[in-house]
């Protein structure tokens, strides 16, 4: 049994570890890039000019950064749900699957802070808000709360990976001469004794136990800073739940994504198989369903009570300038999902992939619909105002650095699955040995 | 190159008439112009006449700005020139009697005014005018054993004397900021052989000024005869209304040194608490090194 132990961990080590990229991982990086330095060289304009080089103005304050905001900070979620949630709960299962969550969580994060900084236009503003913050904003909840659960996830992805840099430092030849310095700084004191997985596994679990709270508070504050506000389409008891659930919708799909391209590109089919998209499709519809019951509620009962302050709004969205983008976020983004994934051949790794990308597109779509539309239907008649203060439609800058930051979120997990492992190597060794005996 | 052919010059010509045909015949599309006059006499005071410059395009009325327009009083003859004038954007003009006409206005129970509008491109020469008898309303309040009431009197002018006006239709309202709510159960009233009209006062606990004032009114409105008439009158009838002052309390949009104390407890311990957890987590870490960085001395040892 001991021999089949290290022939095993060091298979699963040889497979696990990171590796340098092929031709299609250069390719990847290098668009990537390329769609961040388009992003930055349109923040630089928006610096040199002002927020005027947007299509913001004075009702619609609120445009497609603040929608990618709430995009950001929805898809952050997923690190609560998959490691936080399954690992209180002893789903082993998804072990594969933690540490992709816990980076696609940490790198939106990050994306969300720094949109909110490029909405507000002049950088140092942000500056301001700290120096002159006033707790009784729900703004200023969330600057608290995002900066709160950004630590705690950096926590939660680096415990784990303690036992895993150890392997990394051993590995030498795996990695190249920065990196193994980078591993011996962040883990060369782990040395696998008793004591710190005795003092890492109580850590771990007081962790998970406090980021589900306060992922729960990221999201419901997020939601306040529209619920707040006395406007059509925002006046709502529900948009805290409304959007818990939606960002555990698209998170969830975000990780169904990556698992798919990291088993492609990493041949990983051994560690994440069949039966964990299975498992992730069953819960990508049960979210999904869960989401639509939500849109119903959000969309289906002031639509039916039709009350006049809200009537533009709504018909706006269901029949009107925003309908072809309402309808594709709720049939492509719920609808055609739930259908896909309810039947065993829809949870296969690529109709699932296909699935995954349909809830994180129609969900990009979404948060626009939350934002905009609202702000382009005042219960104040809008009166004097020229003509394109009536419309919004993103200018080519607003565009490029919004498609700059979901290029840059992608970057960090492209360079984190070159430095560091994807899937848990010395948790994926404990659980086979533990399997095999 | 080709010449052209005679058809294609003669299709061009036919199509380059048509298209600069097509301004040459304006007034049939452009309507008939409208002035229309309306007479408002507020408080039984300096009286003033309304113009209104419009352009009637099939059923549809469409206001004409800039249009120049002379008023006259009883005559269009230069010693009673009102006001030369020109209609804003919204096609309104506003024209007070001069202290000039004063004699001309006194010496007579009924005036005409007439409105003449200079021949322009955008407005042809047209005329109006409008006939009114002088007339006054006058606005009385009692309030018996809890009942309260308000009469309007309504009376012309018959050479030296002030008669009472018989079946004219009258509001009796509460003036409100964006309109006028009627004091009783009738939207209108009608004077009755004394000239008078009652209306019982039904509106309790109507917010008024700190004092609880509210402003009742009388008033015609268009009325073929007498014009605009209206008279105010402030009572005590409604609710004095306190404006409470939050300045420099503690209050949701007070400002931040000014936090709700409930607000800043709350989220004060919430805060204190995650983060103690996130400070005992980092310990913890800690620990983890300390003990590594022992178990390679003794190791080395």
């Amino acid at each position: 049994m001991k021999d089949y132990t290290i022939i095993n961990a060091d298979k699963i080590a040889a497979d696990l570890l990171p590796q340098k990229f092929g031709r299609n991982g250069k390719i990847w990086t290098a668009v990537l890039i390329l769609f961040c330095i388009v992003g930055l060289f349109a923040y630089y304009r928006q610096l040199r000019k002002g927020l005027v080089v947007t299509a913001m103005r004075d009702y619609v304050s609120w445009g497609i950064y603040i929608s990618n905001f709430v995009f950001f900070v929805a898809i952050s979620l997923v690190g609560s749900l998959i490691t936080a949630i399954f690992r209180l709960a002893n789903v082993k299962w998804s072990t594969p699957l933690t540490r992709i969550a816990e980076i696609i969580a940490i790198s939106a994060i990050v994306f969300a802070s720094l949109i909110i900084i490029v909405d507000m236009g002049r950088p140092d503003r942000f500056m301001y808000l700290l120096l002159y913050a006033r707790l009784q904003s729900p703004i200023m909840w969330d600057v608290i709360v995002i900066g709160t659960y950004f630590i705690i996830s950096l926590l939660l992805l680096y415990l784990p990976l303690l036992p895993d840099l150890k392997i990394l430092i051993s590995a030498k030849q795996a990695a190249g001469k920065g990196f193994h310095k980078l591993y011996l700084f962040l883990g060369s004191f782990w040395k696998g004794l008793p004591e710190q997985y005795r003092i890492s596994n109580r850590a771990l679990h007081i962790l998970s136990i406090t980021i589900i709270p306060v992922a729960f508070c990221i999201h419901t504050v997020t939601s306040w800073l529209f619920a707040t506000t006395y406007r059509p389409g925002w006046d709502s008891t529900n948009f805290g739940a409304y959007f818990v659930s939606g960002a555990f919708l698209v998170g969830a799909g975000a990780v169904v994504v990556a698992m798919y391209i990291f088993r492609k590109a990493y041949k990983l089919e051994e560690y994440i198989t069949e039966l964990h998209f299975d498992k992730m499709g069953k819960i990508v519809v049960m979210l999904a369903m869960l989401y639509l019951y939500f849109n119903i509620n959000e969309y289906l009962v002031p639509a039916f009570k039709m009350k006049k302050p809200e009537e533009v709004h709504l018909t706006q969205l269901l029949a009107g300038e925003f309908a072809p983008v309402f309808w594709f976020a709720i049939i492509i983004g719920m609808i055609i999902p739930i259908i896909m994934l309810l039947f065993p051949a829809g949870r296969k790794p690529f109709p699932l992939f296909i699935a995954g990308i349909m809830v994180v597109t129609g969900a990009w779509f979404k948060r626009y619909l939350i934002v905009t539309p609202t702000l382009l239907h005042p219960f104040l008649p809008m009166h004097d105002a020229p003509e394109t203060y009536r419309h919004y439609f993103p200018t080519w800058e607003e565009w490029a650095i919004a498609m700059g930051s979901l290029a840059g979120a992608m970057l960090i997990i492209t360079v984190f699955a070159r430095i560091f492992p994807v899937i848990p190597v010395q948790e994926t060794i404990t659980e086979k040995n533990e399997k095999a005996e | 190159m080709k010449k052209p052919n005679r058809n294609t010059i003669q299709w061009l010509l036919v199509i380059s008439l048509s298209i600069a045909g097509i301004p040459m015949y304006p007034q049939d599309s452009a309507g008939v112009p409208d002035i229309s006059l309306a007479y408002y006499a507020p408080h039984n005071n300096i009286p003033y006449v309304i113009i209104n410059t419009r352009m009637k395009i099939g059923k549809k009325f469409s206001v004409v700005a800039g249009v120049p327009v002379t008023i006259y009083l009883n005559e269009a003859v230069t010693d009673n020139l009102m006001a030369k004038l020109t209609t804003d954007e919204s096609g309104r003009a506003k024209a007070v009697i001069p202290a000039i006409l004063k004699p001309v206005w006194d010496s007579s129970d009924g005036l005409k005014f007439l409105a003449v509008s200079g021949a322009d491109r955008k407005f042809p020469e047209t005329n109006a005018e409008l006939t009114i008898k002088k007339a006054r309303l006058e606005i009385d309040t009692a309030s018996e054993e809890g009942m309260k009431s308000i009469t309007a009197k309504l009376l012309e002018k018959n050479g030296n004397e002030w008669t009472p006006v018989k079946d004219a239709e009258m509001k009796i309202a509460v003036k409100r900021l964006l309109g006028d709510l009627s004091a009783g159960d009738e939207e209108t009233y009608t004077s009755d052989s004394t000239g008078m009209a009652a209306a019982e006062f039904i509106r309790d606990s109507l917010p008024g000024d700190k004092n609880g004032n509210i402003i009742i009114t009388a008033k015609t409105e268009d009325h073929d005869t007498y014009g605009n008439l209206a008279v105010e009158k402030i009572v005590p009838w409604g609710v004095a209304h306190v404006n409470e002052n939050t300045f420099g309390k503690r209050t949701l949009w007070g400002t931040r040194d000014k936090t709700p104390l409930w607000l800043l407890g709350l989220a004060s311990f919430i805060v204190i608490v995650v983060w103690s957890v996130i400070i005992f987590l980092v310990v913890q870490i800690r620990k983890i090194r300390a003990i590594g960085r022992k178990n390679n001395v003794a190791v080395q040892s």
